[in-house]
């Protein structure tokens, strides 16, 4: 039978394996609105601990750890409806180029905060760490969908050079 | 050591692009794999159906609370079934003196 098989024939077929296996690590998984509302809890938990008042960090802390769990419930749901299997996820170097990546995000992101709350604190402007909070989530909110492209990118880069 | 073996069953276009996307996935969502392949649910019950019998395809059926889920993957069998029909499909192409590798379409906006 494969000798009936034109070339050109198994090179679209080749084409078509290759674009459903980007087409499944390039699934969706985290929805838009994921990193803002992750992004607006956090402001709000920076501000209720600043505001110094018992009650309002119980509620901040309380809406912190509820809000997270009730938006990760959509963004696990769909992780686990189709995962990359793990002879994509564990390409040689892509488990430490991943953990590099989300290292060097944190360690970003932190910095964002501590400059600019350490700078407004000094500089006496009131509610620094809420502030900083907004500025290192809007970074968070911006620079995380952005990752997530580069690792799926990343993948799909592997992936095709393996064939 | 995989051998090149082409695979007729397989290489029926819909159910390549259903194969081919399961060999990328674990366990897949029947909604996922609809979604993604474009097919209706009854058209991928019977692609399914016939993966199965032919041993490429285990199929999972589960409730989330009271809304069933159904779920599939390639067996181990249908897993060497798609290494070998791709080798198979490699040496086609490479006898006639072309490219191996797939073309990636890294643009593709119906995969978001």
């Amino acid at each position: 039978m494969s000798d009936q098989v034109e070339p050109a024939d198994a090179a679209r077929a080749l084409s078509e394996i290759g674009r459903r296996r980007e087409q499944v690590i390039r699934r969706k998984v985290f929805p838009g609105w994921f990193w803002w509302a992750q992004a607006v809890l956090t402001v709000a938990l920076t501000a209720a601990i600043e505001s110094q008042r018992g009650v309002l960090i119980g509620i901040g802390i309380t809406l912190f750890a509820a809000g997270s769990l009730v938006i990760n419930v959509p963004v696990s749901r769909a992780a686990r409806a189709a995962p990359p299997h793990r002879s994509l996820a564990s390409q040689p170097g892509s488990a430490r180029k991943t953990l590099l990546g989300l290292a060097t995000f944190m360690v970003v992101l932190l910095g964002v905060a501590l400059a600019t709350g350490l700078s407004l604190g000094a500089a006496g402007v009131p509610y620094p760490g809420t502030i900083a909070a907004a500025v290192a989530s809007v970074v968070f909110a911006v620079g995380g969908p952005m990752g997530v492209r580069a690792e799926q990118a990343m993948l799909v880069r592997r992936a095709g050079s393996q064939g | 050591m995989i051998t090149p073996r082409f695979d007729e069953l397989i290489h029926a276009p819909t159910r390549l692009s259903l194969v081919a996307f399961l060999a990328a996935t674990g366990w897949a969502d029947f909604a996922v794999l609809r979604d993604s392949v474009g097919l209706s649910d009854s058209a991928l019950s019977k692609q399914l159906t016939t993966l199965e019998h032919a041993g490429y395809v285990e199929i999972r059926k589960a409730f989330v609370g009271k809304r069933p889920r159904t779920s599939a993957r390639l067996t181990a069998d249908g897993r060497t079934a798609f290494d070998r029909h791709v080798l198979a499909l490699q040496e086609i192409v490479a006898r006639a003196g072309g490219s191996v590798v797939p073309s990636s379409r890294s643009s593709d906006k119906a995969m978001e």
